[in-house]
């Protein structure tokens, strides 16, 4: 009893002479060097970057943010040990990473209440109290994004459209492909329901692995079967050999990608086969884009690249959005009771159709509420081209425009509560 | 192939029964129950990182335990156990939340159920031999790993598998510094049952099955039983290690039962020695460790001026994985019996000090 | 039924099923001779592949000689490896011994990854024309490519095991190791011949795989593949287990039809070959191949 009480005292002297310029922590995860690595390094350097630049400006509650950046190589048990190591020192909020992780750590981060900003955008982490009955309450996951589900929903409200404007008949057929994984699995259920609505033929689900490797038999059953829609839902890397092989076999069908399924690295390696495959940005534009939140980018692009030459891929702006709106969410938890984890969740609900300061035009209006994660319903769809060979450096292949993004369209999909949570 | 004795030679008893005590000296008897009750006070003072060190290295001792009484013990070898670590896992979490059973149940039943798919995969199994006998544990590896990500109804697909926390009377027990207790009592009943196995007849007949397995058919120990038996044997410690971790995770999912955690299981067990009780427990300090330790001088070495010498920035990552690789690799080429073997002689050595020679 | 489809995805089942056997060739000739399990064989696909990349790109070597100064990079590469880590292993259990080549294959991942980077890399284009048809099938022409130079490598290796002196020495060290080394075979010698042939011989699957492709991580995969291929071959011949390869490249690619015609499961073509595994071991204790290890005294 006398321990408990001296032991609240002198928490409370604690707290009373740091609560005035407490400095604040936030743990950043990254796969710099596994599986993951070929999205995880821009994103990950885009919300570095990004954390860095606020720094420099002052950082949050005056005084500078200290950020942890690890990288984990997608290994699940390194990031449950190092957010274990995190509680420990307090941190406000975590930037994570991968489906693996992000489900690993659901459980945890609620109990602890530490606020958890994934790059994994799976459905089932935008129900934080378990309404919707198709997932598990996830109150303390965030994501700056659409979800693999909605932005498959998208890309089908497009495809609907695409094949009326070409004026074909009959009904379209769409197939998803991707491993037998939670990350590609993720939209399936939401894409074949709403593709089954919108008309389409759904066939059998065609799986590829993780890995790049040789999917020959893959796209053969692709071209036999007919499909006119495919949606790829693994990352860049085993996407690319996917459309190689496609392109040798000769299939004819319109590619959907994922977030992480296509950017300029990809397009770069992959050649002509990554031409014509349409998939969203979660920004709402490409670097160098035209709109005014691009100069601030360009800033934060400086912390890492002085020269401010380096083309920053798509991955990059968004790590930079992410970064941007935990920031803003600290500096209304320090008006409102001070950095800690349940008043920098409570900061994410602060406003509706959210644009960072100085992001205009660069990062979504994104809306969070207590009942409802899903930060934007706003599918912004482009198609890569490629126009010759890519042995070049990707800055040059931008400027001379062989790599270009061209805008499709942008779908605003209606914020039905049924299609929460999957 | 390095051969462990049960007793040490010089070691005199007058009764059979002194000759298969547990603990043939005091001190050791004295040093394992201080050790268990030191244990008991590290959630008052250690932080809550390290205790999810200890919870880790808890459920992958009783793990690999399993592992060894498999590989050391009867001279077999696996590189599918993740994938009954697994299976425990799974198995745990779907009776606890989808059948309601009672989580203090779920843990022993779900190792239960491992052990009897453990006995199914080692029938096959007891007729094969060295590298077909490997090879054949690998397809077991990929085919229960398909197993979990195409049988929805059992593990959720892709929303993961939820396991209930641990209650017991009413008092939930969750988070490190109460979980602590749960695995502290498993992996203490874990080595006391496993060390009183090998002092039995089955235990000796498991290593007369290793050392020289045609003079024990002769002597009449039946070679397929005791082959599928110490399947099902690793495949039910495999099982409570899964279950002791999915019930410390609350979310169990495909991603932590890959052919990684296989190799670090049986890294644990080659490291640690093989045939010795106490060599896992040291195996798996080593093994959990190792990765930490790069981690801590990896965090050191960030921004330091060998950082900028070698300009390594990002690829400090590379530096540790190939720095826990050679870690393993050295560490077989100048000890390849394990560190049970080390501390046996460091023991000797004090032992007969000053005439070790 | 879809015949078409069906002749063409066997078609490509053979086309890489050579590849498998080629790699299981280098995986059967390390344990033919040394009683080694190589766990690392994928990284010698991957090295291979990185190294050859790493002339044609920087360099800027055409392939007639970048190819060539890889396979003997290859060939130092194996036998400093065998010198270095695998002598000092000679008499210890065999699991130690996998356990090392575990560890060397994290090494190995781990090198390239922080030398050439984790992006996976296209080749530069090798032959004039990219694809070429055959029966109904469009395939990239260096998969011919490999055809022709397994078909040359299966033929120099039997030649070698049947006719040459070192060949011979090799047969003899893996039939009884101290019979060979009293007629004076230097077992070492050996060794490191077992290492550095199958180096080469891994190289050039790797580089194969490559130019299709393109190099990255993912090449280690097929030091798992090799797996069955050697079981279903047997270990004790090198044309069995090309056999083993062939028959692996065709499974998956049957699977793979009988699952999106029929079953619809989706994941048959990466299973199949593991399930086909285990029944051939219920039924063949020693592969479809192997001969019986004669275990009556």
């Amino acid at each position: 009893m006398k321990y408990t009480l001296l032991r609240s005292a002198a928490a409370a002297l604690v707290f009373a002479a740091t609560a005035a310029h407490a400095q604040v922590s936030v743990g950043h995860l990254a796969d710099y060097s596994g599986p993951t690595a070929d999205v995880g390094v821009p994103f990950g350097q885009g919300a570095a970057d990004a954390m860095a630049w606020i720094n420099a400006k002052g950082g949050v509650n005056n005084a500078k943010v200290n950020v942890d950046t690890v990288d984990y190589g997608y290994q699940v048990p390194r990031a449950v040990t190092q957010y274990k190591k995190w509680v420990g020192d307090k941190v406000a909020a975590i930037l994570g990473w991968g489906t693996a992780d992000t489900e690993a750590l659901t459980g945890f981060v609620a109990q602890d209440q530490i606020p958890y900003i994934s790059a994994s955008y799976a459905a089932a982490l935008t129900d934080p109290t378990g309404q919707s009955h198709k997932a598990k309450p996830a109150p303390y996951n965030f994501f700056y994004g659409p979800s693999y589900s909605d932005a498959l929903r998208g890309m089908l409200t497009w495809a609907a459209q695409d094949w009326k404007a070409k004026g074909k008949s009959g009904q379209p057929k769409f197939v998803h492909m991707g491993a037998n994984h939670p990350y590609p699995n993720a939209p399936k259920e939401a894409g074949e329901a709403i593709a089954k609505e919108l008309g389409f033929e759904v066939l059998p689900p065609v799986q590829f692995a993780l890995t790049p490797g040789d999917y020959t038999a893959q796209c053969l059953t692709l071209k036999n079967s007919g499909a006119n829609y495919a949606y790829l839902g693994n990352t860049a890397g085993s996407n690319i050999s996917v459309l190689k092989a496609c392109k040798t076999v000769g299939v004819d069908v319109q590619f959907l990608g994922n977030v992480w399924g296509m950017d300029e690295n990809a397009a770069k390696a992959a050649g002509d086969a990554a031409s014509g495959v349409v998939f969203p940005l979660r920004t709402g534009v490409s670097w160098n884009g035209d709109a005014p939140g691009m100069k601030t980018a360009l800033e934060i692009s400086k912390i890492s690249d002085a020269a401010g030459s380096a083309y920053r891929p798509v991955h990059y702006i968004a790590g930079v959005c992410t970064a941007l709106y935990l920031k803003e969410a600290m500096d209304w938890a320090a008006k409102n009771g001070g950095v800690t984890g349940p008043n920098v969740k409570k900061g994410f609900y602060q406003k509706k159709n959210w644009v960072p300061a100085g992001m205009d035009g660069v990062c979504f209006p994104s809306t969070w509420t207590e009942t409802d994660h899903r930060s934007t319903l706003t599918v912004n769809l482009y198609r890569m081209k490629v126009t010759g060979a890519t042995d070049a450096p990707l800055n040059d292949l931008i400027k001379n425009g062989t790599i270009k993004l061209e805008k499709v369209t942008s779908i605003e999909l209606p914020r039905k509560a049924e299609w929460q949570g999957w | 192939m390095a051969t462990q004795s049960l007793l040490p030679a010089g070691d005199f008893r007058t009764s059979y029964a002194a000759d298969t005590v547990i603990f043939p000296t005091a001190t050791g008897r004295w040093a394992a129950v201080a050790s268990v009750v030191l244990l008991c006070f590290a959630p008052l003072v250690l932080s809550q990182y390290w205790l999810s060190i200890l919870i880790q290295i808890g459920y992958l001792a009783i793990a690999a335990l399993g592992l060894n009484i498999l590989v050391g013990f009867t001279g077999q070898i696996s590189i599918g156990h993740a994938a009954f670590f697994g299976l425990g896992a799974f198995t745990s979490a779907y009776l606890s939340s989808k059948l309601s059973v009672p989580v203090f149940f779920s843990i022993p039943l779900s190792a239960l159920i491992t052990a009897m798919i453990g006995l199914v995969f080692g029938l096959p199994a007891a007729r094969l031999k060295g590298l077909y006998l490997v090879i054949a544990t690998l397809a077991a590896q990929y085919i229960l790993l398909d197993f979990f990500s195409r049988a929805e109804w059992f593990t959720g697909g892709t929303v993961p598998a939820i396991a209930e926390p641990f209650r017991i009377f009413g008092f939930t027990l969750r988070g490190d510094r109460q979980y602590f207790y749960v695995v502290l009592v498993y992996l203490v009943l874990s080595f006391v049952l496993t060390t009183n196995l090998m002092r039995t007849r089955d235990g000796r007949a498991l290593v007369a099955v290793r050392d020289h397995y045609l003079s024990a058919e002769i002597m009449g120990i039946n070679l397929t039983k005791y082959r599928t038996l110490s399947f099902g044997l690793a495949a039910f410690y495999a099982g409570i290690g899964g279950a002791l971790y999915a019930h410390y995770q609350e979310v169990v999912s495909n991603e932590g039962f890959t052919i990684d955690r296989s190799i670090v299981f049986l890294a644990i067990v080659i490291i640690g020695g093989l045939g010795s009780v106490m060599g896992t427990l040291m195996g798996t300090v080593f093994m959990v460790l190792l990765p930490e330790a790069m981690e801590w001088v990896s965090a050191l070495l960030r921004g330091s001026a060998i950082d900028q010498a070698l300009a390594l920035r990002n690829n400090i990552a590379f530096l540790r994985e190939i720095a826990i690789g050679l870690v393993i690799v050295l560490f077989l080429l100048f000890e390849p019996d394990g560190l049970a073997h080390r501390w046996r002689r460091i023991k000797a050595y004090w032992k007969l000090y000053p005439f070790s020679y | 039924m879809n015949t078409q489809l069906l002749i063409q995805l066997l078609a490509n089942g053979l086309i890489v099923g050579t590849l498998y056997g080629v790699v299981a060739m280098s995986f059967v000739l390390i344990y033919k001779a040394t009683q080694v399990v190589n766990f690392a064989q994928g990284e010698f696909l991957l090295v291979g592949a990185w190294v050859c990349w790493w002339l044609l790109t920087k360099y800027q070597l055409p392939f007639y000689l970048g190819m060539p100064i890889t396979l003997v990079f290859m060939l130092a590469f194996g036998v400093a490896l065998q010198v270095c880590v695998l002598r000092p292993m000679i008499g210890e259990p065999v699991i130690s011994v996998i356990m090392v080549t575990i560890g060397l294959s994290t090494v190995f991942q781990a090198a390239m990854k922080w030398i050439f980077g984790t992006n996976l890399q296209p080749f530069p284009p090798i032959f004039a024309t990219q694809t070429v048809g055959v029966l109904g099938l469009q395939i990239q022409t260096v998969y011919l490519m490999s055809l022709a130079v397994s078909v040359a490598m299966m033929a120099g290796m039997a030649w070698f095991f049947q006719a040459s002196k070192y060949g011979l020495a090799m047969r003899a060290t893996a039939f009884n190791q101290q019979v060979a080394q009293s007629l004076g075979i230097s077992v070492k010698t050996v060794f490191a011949m077992a290492w550095a042939i199958s180096a080469v011989v891994s190289a050039v699957a790797g580089v194969v795989v490559a130019v299709v492709n393109g190099v990255s991580a993912g090449l280690s995969a097929y030091g798992i593949k090799v797996f069955p291929a050697v079981i279903l071959g047997g270990l004790d011949s090198i044309a069995g287990a090309v056999l083993g390869g062939i028959i692996i490249g065709l499974l998956e690619n049957l699977a793979h039809f009988i699952d999106s015609q029929y079953l619809h499961w989706g994941n048959l073509y990466e299973i199949a070959p593991f399930y086909v595994l285990i029944i051939i071991l219920m039924i063949k204790p020693y592969g479809l191949f192997g001969t019986k290890d004669i275990e009556r005294v």
